[in-house]
């Protein structure tokens, strides 16, 4: 027998943090400070009163100040994970402490077509796609609307976009809605899927990402579907954006701690509407704009790892991004920031990772570019694994068995872990006849050729005709009563 | 630029120095200093060199903001004893967000930045209904109005106050420009307005292109 081993850090793995825990906590102060001081302005009024209710100050209507303590008690009772699971009820995303998920981004309003590399107006069909390549992916862990289309009509795009993530995808849908009733629609269509809204609560299939105006500046439509999920028992996603030197400080912390006293007033609302409701918060943010071009881009290294060593402080689930671009065509730039972006967000812990695909800062996105998404992060997924060492791995009897000279080859040993290592898929890796022989084929034209036949072979399950129509029943009837 | 009161303005506003810029201009005014030429050879002359430094890229947006800001709090004290001929603004210019709309960053970057170029700016903020666009171009007289969304959901609202407009019988009284993330030079012309941008340098270009 081996002894016993003591103190044993089995796993340490690769991380990346930008604040030390002292920084994290005088980033909270400060965020308190501003809520108690400065507070926010608040645009439902539902919310006001039940803020008010619980000891919050409310002045000229919708200036709202919020007591640090009654945000220490919400800490009290916000769940430190969010699960999120698949069509079938299947848990599949436990979100909590370091772990990474990824998917793609929302409503792209142009669409780089891998078939012939031109940029055009997307249509339903590309998101119907976008939903399956997101499917057939292994490492595409939940799936967002992808694109804008704009062949069905614009008061109710959303819906239409859900109907076809519904049915070409079996991920969990992380929903963006441009208005309030759609959200509820979204659900809905949701709840028919998987059986009722007592079987969405159980097994929440969706969340919805939602957008507020700044830190302290709370618009209406955003609070209420806050409310509305924290209603359903549905986590939510509620993101404030400050961009540094428009809507806050240009310093990082300033951006950061004005930002920051946003997600605290949401989290104090959902905890108040139902305590326990879990609420994904920032894994980025505290961008600044360009001061000479005034270009907002997505690929900025200052504000990286500052966001998620936050939510990690506060040990809160989040939403990170990362496989972006502000390229404006598939190419060497977006490639580069696509796979940088994945890097840092996965050394980041950045639980839910979102935007894979996007080009132009949001502004377009590629099926392709998920391609090389998945490739990323299967390099990633090995390069930041912890590593076991023992016995088995080892191996130091085999060693002495095979000797100096050893050959490990056709080893048992080796054939038994030999696929533990990482293997290449659409990364090219052959000798340069070899890679002739095959076409000569560049890293762009092999993420097209990927995207072709997963189009051309996956299909995931139907659903039942009956729940079909059901979902195609409350689409129509929410797009008629929105005319 | 002999004087060194003016020289002194002249480096006030380059360095966006508000304070120094109101003090220098009323101790000119009270020793009767050529007003016409603080404002040609200290105002006039800086905002050229600003504009000089940001095209060489030394200098950036906030520092070009906070110098227009400073030259316009010179420019208001001296109006007064001005004729109007000597000062023109390069015109005045209503700007909001369009109904529905909460997004704000471009259209204030815009209204900055045909501030800095000197024009007048009455911003009406984010989600503004047809008739508050309506209402005020009636009610202001601006060369201008300039609407930006940022929703494909929002972009009607820009043919709908276009129509308001002309149904008010106003909008031969005002040049319309749009711009917002999903527009384009093509729908502009879709819905009768008289220009899009694509960015806030632009913008700036095609509001001096329509009302000079
Ligand atoms: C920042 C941002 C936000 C911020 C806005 C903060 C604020 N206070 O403004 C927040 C996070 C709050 C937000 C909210 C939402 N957003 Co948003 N947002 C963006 C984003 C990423 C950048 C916009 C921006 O500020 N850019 C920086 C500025 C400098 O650029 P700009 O606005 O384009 O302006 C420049 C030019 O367009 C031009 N310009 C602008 N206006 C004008 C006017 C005139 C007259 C002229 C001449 C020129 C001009 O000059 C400007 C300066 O150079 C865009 C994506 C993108 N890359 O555009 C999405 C985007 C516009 N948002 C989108 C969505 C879906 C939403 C939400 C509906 C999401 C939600 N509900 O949760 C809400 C909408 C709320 C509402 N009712 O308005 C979608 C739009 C999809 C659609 N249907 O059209 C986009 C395209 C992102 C995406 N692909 O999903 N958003």
């Amino acid at each position: 027998m081996a002894g016993i081993q003591v103190n044993d850090r089995t796993f340490a793995s690769s991380q990346y943090t930008r604040l030390a825990p002292e920084q994290c906590q005088k980033l909270h102060w400060a965020s308190l400070e501003v809520l108690e001081r400065t507070g926010i302005r608040l645009f439902e009024p539902a919310a006001v009163d039940l803020l008010k209710k619980a000891g919050a100050s409310v002045s000229e209507e919708n200036r709202v100040r919020i007591p640090a303590g009654m945000v220490e008690k919400a800490f009290g009772t916000v769940p430190k994970r969010a699960v999120l699971c698949n069509r079938f009820g299947e848990r599949v995303l436990q979100i909590e402490g370091h772990k990474c998920f990824y998917g793609p981004g929302s409503d792209a309003l142009n669409i780089v077509d891998h078939r012939t590399q031109e940029r055009r107006l997307p249509v339903l069909r590309d998101v119907e796609e976008g939903a399956r390549v997101c499917d057939a992916l292994p490492n595409v862990h939940f799936v967002m609307s992808m694109f804008l289309p704009t062949d069905v009509p614009s008061a109710d795009y959303e819906l239409h976009q859900m109907e076809a993530m519904l049915n070409h995808s079996t991920k969990p849908i992380i929903i963006v809605t441009s208005n309030f009733e759609s959200l509820v629609a979204c659900v809905e269509m949701a709840e028919a899927v998987v059986g009722g809204a007592e079987a969405l609560r159980q097994n929440p299939y969706v969340t919805c990402y939602i957008n507020v105006t700044t830190g302290l500046m709370h618009n209406q439509e955003a609070v209420q579907k806050l409310m509305y999920l924290a209603q359903k028992s549905l986590p939510a996603i509620y993101i404030p954006v400050c961009y540094g030197g428009l809507s806050a400080p240009v310093t990082l912390a300033g951006t950061f701690a004005a930002t920051n006293a946003g997600v605290l007033a949401g989290l104090v609302i959902s905890q108040l509407v139902r305590e326990g409701v879990p609420y994904i918060i920032p894994g980025w943010g505290a961008r600044t704009i360009n001061m000479r071009t005034m270009a907002a881009a997505y690929f900025t290294p200052d504000d990286k790892g500052v966001m998620a060593a936050m939510a990690h402080y506060y040990n809160l689930p989040m939403f990170g991004y990362g496989g972006f671009s502000d390229s404006k065509v598939v190419d060497q730039q977006a490639a580069l920031e696509a796979s940088l972006s994945l890097a840092f967000a996965t050394m980041e812990g950045a639980n839910l990772i979102h935007d894979m695909g996007y080009l132009e800062a949001g502004r377009s996105g590629s099926h392709a570019q998920l391609v090389l998404c998945n490739e990323v992060i299967d390099w990633l997924a090995h390069a930041t694994a912890g590593i076991s060492i023992n016995d088995e791995t080892l191996a130091l009897d085999l060693i002495d068995r095979k000797g100096p000279n050893g050959n490990f080859l056709d080893d048992a040993h080796t054939v038994k872990h030999f696929r533990e290592r990482w293997m290449p898929g659409i990364l090219d890796q052959s000798v340069y006849d070899e890679w002739a022989a095959m076409g000569s084929q560049t890293l762009g034209e092999r993420m097209s050729e990927r995207v072709e036949k997963i189009l051309a072979e996956h299909q995931p399950p139907a659903l039942s005709d009956a729940i079909k129509q059901r979902v195609r029943e409350i689409l129509e009837q929410y797009a008629n009563s929105a005319k | 630029m002999t004087n060194p009161t003016i020289q002194i303005i002249y480096n006030a506003i380059l360095e966006g120095d508000r304070e120094r810029v109101q003090t220098q201009v009323k101790h000119a005014i009270e020793t009767g200093i050529d007003l016409v030429s603080i404002l040609n050879d200290g105002m006039i002359a800086a905002m050229a060199e600003v504009g000089r430094r940001f095209s060489c890229g030394d200098y950036y947006v906030p520092e070009m903001l906070i110098a227009a800001r400073a030259m316009q709090d010179g420019l208001k004290l001296i109006k007064p004893h001005l004729m109007q001929t000597e000062i023109k603004s390069s015109g005045k210019v209503v700007a909001g967000t369009v109904k529905g709309d909460l997004h704000d960053i471009g259209k204030t970057l815009v209204c900055m930045m045909l501030e800095g170029a000197g024009f007048e700016i009455l911003d009406l903020g984010t989600d503004v209904a047809p008739e508050k666009f309506v209402e005020t171009v009636r009610a202001e007289k601006p060369h201008l109005l300039a609407m930006s969304a940022l929703l494909t959901t929002t972009m009607p609202n820009m043919q709908a106050t276009i129509n308001a407009l002309v149904k008010a019988g106003l909008r031969d009284q005002v040049k319309v420009i749009i711009g917002g993330a999903p527009l384009t030079d093509k729908y502009a012309q879709q819905i009768g307005a008289d220009g899009f941008a694509a960015d806030a340098g632009r913008a700036v270009a095609l509001a001096k292109s329509l009302v000079g």
